[in-house]
């Protein structure tokens, strides 16, 4: 096995004694893509508020690589290298796309380090490569509020991508895309397979077929099982608790 | 043909031009009162850099400039020719005199409980530099506090509002050193190696054009680095930035400071061309109006803002000296602003920006950047 990358121990928190998610441990290895699958409730999005540093974990502990990360401000949490893309998307909407991605590349994150003009040529290539990669080249100079829902996707991951973190955690990226888009999106993270490790909550089958490695099936805040998408879809367990009894549609 | 950008760079340049030249038309009596509305120009810059820019809507921009301007006028004061008669080689404020208790020494140190505040103020320079100090230590504190527990929108506002009037009755009640409802009048000139800043010349109105100027063109490169952009991500969305890993509250807190600073500054100037500083400066109406100007300029233009304050000042002076409509003008105000709210969220900048945008399209060898680095801000509302 690869080296771990995400370590995840007896995560949990307590909402005034309902457990959101409760005693949940993963380990995710460099460059791994794993699928979260659950069903509503599950505590998916809670877990990766947990690790994000959004919500204060009240039992066990993160480790990105060996460091222990657990419940610190969200902001170092990023900078030690773990990016999230939202469920809901969001992007900077009154500036262009390219200034978008130029926010997100800005290396050095203080103030004063920051009062100086424009962007090394290499930041600029890698804005260009990016821009390419979303495909929003063409779309590069208008106003992000203009962009349509899936275009709007596109580059919040391109943020991510642009940011360049260890680990990757999508909320739901495919959230109210067509087929089409859907398909457009599993390629970009395809793309990014491998060089980065990603983790991606996601309800659309279709996608999940698309991009999965290893699936972990989380019911009410806790692990129920994890394997291959074929285990997975053929888990009695599973197919009780989330799928119903039609298995996967 | 000039780049947008370009473009609007030659504007900044034809409006400081205009300043420059407006000597060569005008008399002392209304040299005086542009350089005043000069100095709410740089108010209006302030209220652009903190609502348009930052996103941060302070109803209590009147606390900086009064800050500012206290700071300086108690050096002015201690200068004044009213502060060294009082029996006494040594100055002391008149009001101080007036109301010291039967016996107590007519010393600054000591001729109330709390006189030796003044002491340091001797010191013209150490007036002026508490004049920049202690407005940005003020939003500093005020900012830290806020944008830390992450308070924002209405909230911040709320709280800005509650702190100036909070400072207002402060500083109202604390009249053995602050002389009050009064205020601090009589002042002294600000001295520069020995050359005396006489509000009626035209030296006075150029040190007030001349440190627009430089606000006005310091504030535009500001907002155009690096961090100028990041702060304009945090106005859209402050979480996705903080979740590209930067430190929100930093950036806010520094640019909430650096509009302060230029609030103090301008404080200063407008004591320097109006010779006292009142509690006025605090009051509710004055922060509300400010907000007004930058929102008819148009609050996400540096420029916009100013010349709203320009403008709204020039034609309320001419329009209210009209027999007859002192009143109604407030009204006339009152009406634009609304109007503006509903229909120009972006100001008469805004216009300016589409007219621009409209013209260039005119000419077919030049590709129309939409949003380009400078109109980004102020197409999507």
């Amino acid at each position: 096995m690869n080296k771990v990358a995400l370590t995840i121990d007896g995560l949990g928190v307590d909402f005034e004694g309902f457990k959101a998610v409760n005693n949940v441990s993963l380990t995710i290895g460099e460059g791994e893509l794993r699928v979260l699958l659950g069903a509503n409730g599950a505590g998916k999005t809670t877990l990766m508020d947990l690790i994000s540093g959004k919500t204060q974990s009240t039992m066990g502990r993160v480790f990105l690589d060996d460091t222990e990360i657990t419940n610190w401000p969200e902001y170092k949490i990023v900078r030690a290298g773990i990016g999230r893309k939202f469920q809901i998307p969001s992007v900077f909407k009154e500036l262009t796309v390219r200034r978008n991605l130029e926010v997100a590349s800005c290396k050095n994150p203080g103030v004063l380090a920051n009062l100086g003009f424009g962007f090394s040529a290499a930041t600029r290539k890698r804005v260009d490569e990016v821009l390419e990669l979303t495909g929003l080249t063409e779309e590069a100079d208008r106003v992000a509020a203009y962009l349509s829902h899936g275009q709007t996707q596109w580059l919040e991951l391109g943020l991510l991508i642009t940011q360049d973190p260890k680990v990757i955690l999508l909320d739901e990226p495919t959230a109210g895309m067509t087929q089409a888009e859907t398909h457009k999106t599993s390629q970009i993270v395809n793309n990014l397979k491998g060089r980065h490790t990603i983790v991606v909550v996601e309800h659309d089958m279709a996608f999940v077929r698309e991009i999965a490695e290893r699936i972990t099936v989380l019911h009410l805040g806790q692990v129920l099982a994890e394997g291959s998408v074929a285990q997975i879809e053929n888990d009695p367990r599973v197919k009780e608790a989330y799928l119903g009894a039609q298995g996967i549609a | 043909m000039l780049s947008k950008r370009h473009t609007i760079w030659a504007i900044y340049a034809v409006f400081i031009v205009l300043t420059m030249a407006a000597p060569l038309v005008m008399d002392s009596f209304w040299l005086n009162r542009v350089a005043k509305y000069l100095v709410y120009g740089m108010l209006g810059i302030a209220v652009a850099l903190s609502w348009g820019y930052a996103g941060i809507l302070n109803l209590g921009q009147g606390l900086f400039f009064g800050a500012g301007a206290y700071m300086l006028a108690m050096s002015l004061k201690l200068a004044s020719a009213t502060s060294l008669q009082q029996g006494s080689d040594k100055p002391v404020p008149d009001f101080m005199m007036w109301n010291a208790e039967p016996g107590a020494p007519t010393e600054l140190c000591c001729i109330n409980k709390a006189s030796f505040l003044w002491l340091p103020f001797q010191s013209q320079w150490f007036g002026v530099l508490m004049g920049l100090v202690v407005p940005m230590a003020i939003a500093g504190v005020i900012g830290t506090i806020v944008f830390r527990k992450r308070i924002s929108g209405v909230f911040v506002s709320i709280i800005t509002l509650a702190v100036v009037l909070l400072v207002r009755l402060v500083v109202i009640d604390a009249q053995p050193i602050t002389n009050g409802f009064n205020g601090l009048t009589d002042l002294g000139w600000l001295n520069v190696g020995g050359f005396e800043f006489d509000p009626y010349v035209v030296q006075t109105y150029y040190l007030v054009a001349i440190s627009l100027a430089v606000v006005l063109i310091g504030t535009r490169l500001l907002v155009e680095t690096r961090a100028g952009l990041i702060l304009q991500a945090i106005r859209d969305d402050e979480n996705r930035v903080r979740y590209l890993g930067f430190d929100v509250p930093t950036y806010q807190t520094f640019f909430f400071a650096v509009s302060a600073l230029i609030a103090g500054f301008a404080g200063m100037l407008y004591v320097v061309v109006s010779e006292f500083a009142s509690p006025t400066f605090l009051d509710l109406q004055f922060s509300i109006t400010m907000v007004v100007w930058a929102a008819v300029g148009g609050r996400a233009s540096i420029l916009g803002a100013c010349l709203g304050a320009i403008l709204i000042n020039t034609i309320s002076a001419t329009v209210s000296e009209t027999a007859g409509f002192a009143e109604g003008w407030k009204v006339v105000i009152g009406l634009v602003f609304v109007l503006v709210v509903l229909y120009l969220p972006r100001g008469l900048a805004g216009i300016a920006h589409d007219l621009l945008d409209r013209l260039r399209r005119r000419t077919p060898a030049d590709t129309v950047r939409v949003g380009d680095a400078t109109g980004a801000s102020q197409l999507a509302e």
